[in-house]
């Protein structure tokens, strides 16, 4: 039963934690900051205002890449299979970038190439990620991995890999290329508007929940471990954020593929030597 | 017993009737029979049938009276080529053929035999190449030949067919390397098709790759009479034993060669300039799934040091050919290399051996021969009706030709994307990999090697995507108009398409094809959604008046030859792994 009501609220609960984001981002520049529920607000006006559109295709495809993220958060909460979810994930990112593909508008191009290139540098390391889960549990399934104990320190290495790709799905600075405001004013959102803006809009919310649920596996079944590192690592992404510079698309895709290929590696191997006794 | 033969025999008759009808009738003959043919392949794969029969002496001597005449015709079209490597491989295939022949054992077991692998592959064969040939029919009207030259054709690619269906129901090695041969007989006969420099050039190059793949069957035939005294799969697979695999090895070779992995990928390529039907039978869909269908055969026998450097070789060789294939631009080049990237994979996964791995590869050989047949008619559709060769040429075509597009598509994400069928065995081999990781950590290059060309496959799909797709609403679009012949042999593939959903059910769950259908069902539904009162604007674009040209991005793959190169040395180590 908490699992639907989880699954139904998903949406909001990514509202709330991008309008905590903003005031932390905020605080941390010494300003005032929107109130927290600011995205609903905006979401309200959204919705009256008239919405315009390029083409169908465009609109059909928004709507399914906000359907799919929708779903695999749902088959992630209900514990599927982790590499089964990474690839549902794979396929909302197709979507949204078919949508981009499809207008004509230079932007949205660019947006949308750069979207693709950035799969290159987060798809191998979420792979990893669930093979390591795999080798560590015996089981790609997500409610093993959340029955166990936490993964935090066997699965380190893994781990920081993937705070490589945190920033990247969340389009924050460094590896914010793909969306660039000041320069290629948002790439792939460019040419929505309206209520299918805010549908775009609600997708970003729900890459939050998927990120923070894939992070929260770490902590397997201890859940004030679990929202300790939801924590963290949200701060600590946030001041990143307002740390750092915004990097070229290669190079953060270089810095990725290396940074998390050599970590993984090394962790499963390890993994795999640890494991070798016990056969 | 009968389907088998007829499997086999009724093309052979169908094709040397079908030079001496005229058009409508020929149509008509070949739609029948390749329905026909279907329908008894879905019989013996539904029922299950597990044949096994001898064949008489008289049909094994015509086999090598057969055989004998190929292999003059080799030396034959090398000494009139002047094609001394041509001419030079047919001669040692005849010597070794015939130092074969005095030494086989008359052995009394069975010649034919069809499992579950086999039943499978005549699927493939007759309903995806039967849905190739129908397509071949419409096609080869718009080419500017004559009608015996047409029927030739259609013929060659019917007689084909029944060669296919040979290769995979025998267990005999000395019929198995005839079958061998003549796929590579209609292959260079089909890539000289045009007659012109290039064609002729590519043919002669194909031939003589393929003959060094006959060579390597011949020399394992030998080498397992020597050592095992047999000519038979079955008893070669039971009796090879750790360190005495050189027939395996020549085997794999000879899988690889067809398989047109590196250094042999030239052949492959090469062949695109054929009529493209046959890119799509020959060098896609059926002939070279004989590559992994030999490695699934001879799979039990390998040892861990075998399967595990053939499978490390396979991954290597899908990840270079998946990222060699994003700088390509001509469409159909890109479609091949990324069918050297795929074959590689399906052999590494083969070689593999547990039952899942096993399973990943039918599942991938299956759907991988669908879908690339669906890509390649659409790569023949776009060249006839549209003229448009390379994907530079591509602009928006989703305007004038909105179907073909949609086949494109939908054959691409077919190949990555959940919730289609080589989706499921790109998944099985992710969970096959980390399960044997755990016996052998050398997986996990494997492994990585399948992440990242599957990525760079994603990718090269998806960027061609960006050229096809940008609507443009000021053109009028008018309704496609695709001649019969062109669209149902594509319709019928996008529907086995769609029903592999069905095999995501069987390996993977309940919940999660339902989930994949959820998705795939909402793009029809939501397309036809009345969005009531919306306006139809021109597009944004920051308020910029730009003009509109889509360009698209490349990948220069350094070391490109030297990497092909350094495939030799998984061979010498092979070759001394076995010896030893």
């Amino acid at each position: 039963m908490i699992e639907i009501l989880m699954i139904l609220l998903a949406p909001v609960l990514g509202g709330l934690i991008y309008g905590l984001e903003r005031v932390i981002k905020a605080r941390m520049q010494n300003r005032q900051g929107p109130p927290i529920l600011q995205p609903f607000y905006d979401m309200f006006k959204f919705f009256i205002k008239e919405s315009f559109i390029v083409n169908r295709l465009h609109i059909v495809l928004g709507l399914l890449h906000f359907i799919t993220l929708w779903v695999v958060i749902g088959y992630i909460i209900m514990g599927g299979s982790l590499l089964y979810a990474i690839f549902l994930h794979l396929l909302s990112s197709v979507f949204i970038i078919f949508a981009g593909f499809s207008v004509r508008s230079v932007y949205s191009h660019i947006g949308a190439n750069r979207e693709l290139l950035s799969i290159v540098a987060y798809e191998p390391i979420f792979i990893l990620m669930a093979v390591a889960f795999y080798i560590q549990n015996g089981s790609f399934d997500i409610s093993a991995i959340r029955s166990s104990e936490p993964q935090l320190l066997s699965l380190g290495l893994v781990f920081i890999a993937f705070l490589f790709t945190i920033p990247l799905k969340l389009k924050k600075s460094p590896f914010d290329a793909n969306e660039a405001h000041q320069e290629i004013v948002g790439g792939v959102e460019i040419e929505y508007s309206g209520v299918f803006y805010e549908i775009i809009y609600t997708a970003k919310w729900l890459e939050y929940v998927f990120v923070y649920l894939v992070l929260m596996l770490f902590a397997g079944n201890n859940f004030i471990l679990a929202t300790f590192l939801a924590t963290v690592v949200f701060v600590l992404i946030n001041l990143i954020d307002n740390a750092t510079v915004r990097l070229n698309i290669s190079d953060m895709i270089k810095i990725n593929l290396a940074v998390g290929l050599l970590l993984c590696s090394i962790n499963i191997i390890a993994l795999l030597i640890a494991f070798y006794p016990s056969v | 017993m009968t389907a088998v033969i007829s499997l086999i025999g009724v093309p052979l008759f169908i094709a040397m009737m079908i030079g001496f009808l005229d058009r409508q009738v020929r149509d008509l003959v070949a739609i029948v029979s390749i329905i026909a043919l279907s329908t008894l392949a879905i019989c013996i794969s539904y029922h299950q049938m597990y044949i096994s029969f001898e064949l008489s002496s008289m049909i094994k001597g015509l086999f090598t009276v057969i055989d004998i005449a190929l292999l003059l015709f080799f030396l034959w079209v090398g000494l009139r080529d002047k094609q001394r490597l041509v001419s030079g491989l047919a001669i040692a295939q005849l010597l070794l053929f015939i130092y074969m022949l005095f030494i086989a054992p008359h052995g009394g077991a069975d010649d034919i035999m069809v499992d579950q692998l086999s039943s499978m592959m005549y699927l493939i064969i007759n309903i995806v190449g039967g849905a190739i040939v129908i397509y071949a029919l419409g096609y080869i009207e718009s080419e500017d030949f004559s009608t015996a030259k047409k029927n030739r054709f259609i013929a060659t690619l019917i007689l084909f067919l029944g060669v296919m269906n040979l290769v995979v129901s025998t267990n005999n090695i000395e019929i198995f390397f005839l079958a061998f041969e003549l796929t590579t007989l209609s292959s260079y006969l089909l890539i000289g098709y045009r007659q012109d420099e290039i064609s002729i050039a590519n043919s002669l190059k194909a031939l003589w790759m393929n003959q060094v793949g006959g060579v390597a069957i011949l020399i394992a035939l030998i080498a397992s009479i020597h050592l095992y005294d047999t000519i038979y799969f079955d008893e070669l697979i039971t009796n090879a034993s750790g360190y005495m695999l050189l027939p395996i090895i020549f085997l794999i070779f000879a899988a690889f060669v067809k398989g047109a992995s590196f250094p042999f990928q030239d052949w492959l390529l090469g062949a695109m300039v054929a009529p493209t039907p046959v890119s799509a039978i020959l060098h896609s869909a059926t002939m070279v799934k004989i590559a992994p269908y030999l490695i699934l055969k001879l799979a039990p026998s390998f040892s861990l040091f075998v399967s595990s450097l053939v499978a490390l070789f396979g991954g290597f060789v899908f990840m270079v050919a998946s990222l060699m294939a994003l700088n390509r631009d001509f469409f159909k080049e890109i479609l091949a290399l990324s069918t050297v990237a795929l074959l590689a994979l399906m052999m590494a996964l083969a070689a593999l051996g547990s039952e899942k791995a096993t399973m990943a590869a039918m599942i991938l050989i299956f759907f991988h021969a669908i879908s690339k047949a669906l890509l390649f008619l659409q790569a023949g559709t776009l060249e006839k009706i549209y003229h448009a060769k390379y994907i530079s040429d591509m602009n928006s075509l989703v305007d004038v030709a909105p179907k073909s597009i949609f086949f494109i598509l939908v054959g691409f994400a077919s190949l990555t994307l959940p919730p289609f069928g080589a989706f499921i065995a790109k998944f099985m081999a992710f969970e096959a990999v980390s399960e044997s990781m755990l016996i052998n950590p050398m997986m996990l290059f494997v492994l990585i090697f399948m992440i990242l060309g599957g990525i760079a496959l994603v990718i090269l799909y998806f960027k061609v995507a960006s050229k096809l797709l940008a609507i443009d609403m000021s053109r009028k679009s008018k309704d496609e108009h695709l001649p019969l012949l062109y669209y149902a042999p594509s319709l019928l593939l996008f529907t086995l398409l769609v029903g592999s959903v069905y095999s995501i059910y069987e390996h993977l769950g309940a919940i999660e094809s339902l989930l994949a259908m959820i998705v795939i069902l909402l793009l029809p539904i939501l397309s036809k959604l009345n969005m009531g009162k919306t306006k139809m604007i021109k597009e944004y674009n920051c308020g910029e008046a730009d003009r509109f040209e889509i360009s698209i991005y490349y990948f220069d793959l350094k070391w490109q030859n030297r990497l092909i190169y350094g495939a030799l040395i998984f061979w010498v180590l092979l070759l001394v792994g076995g010896v030893l």
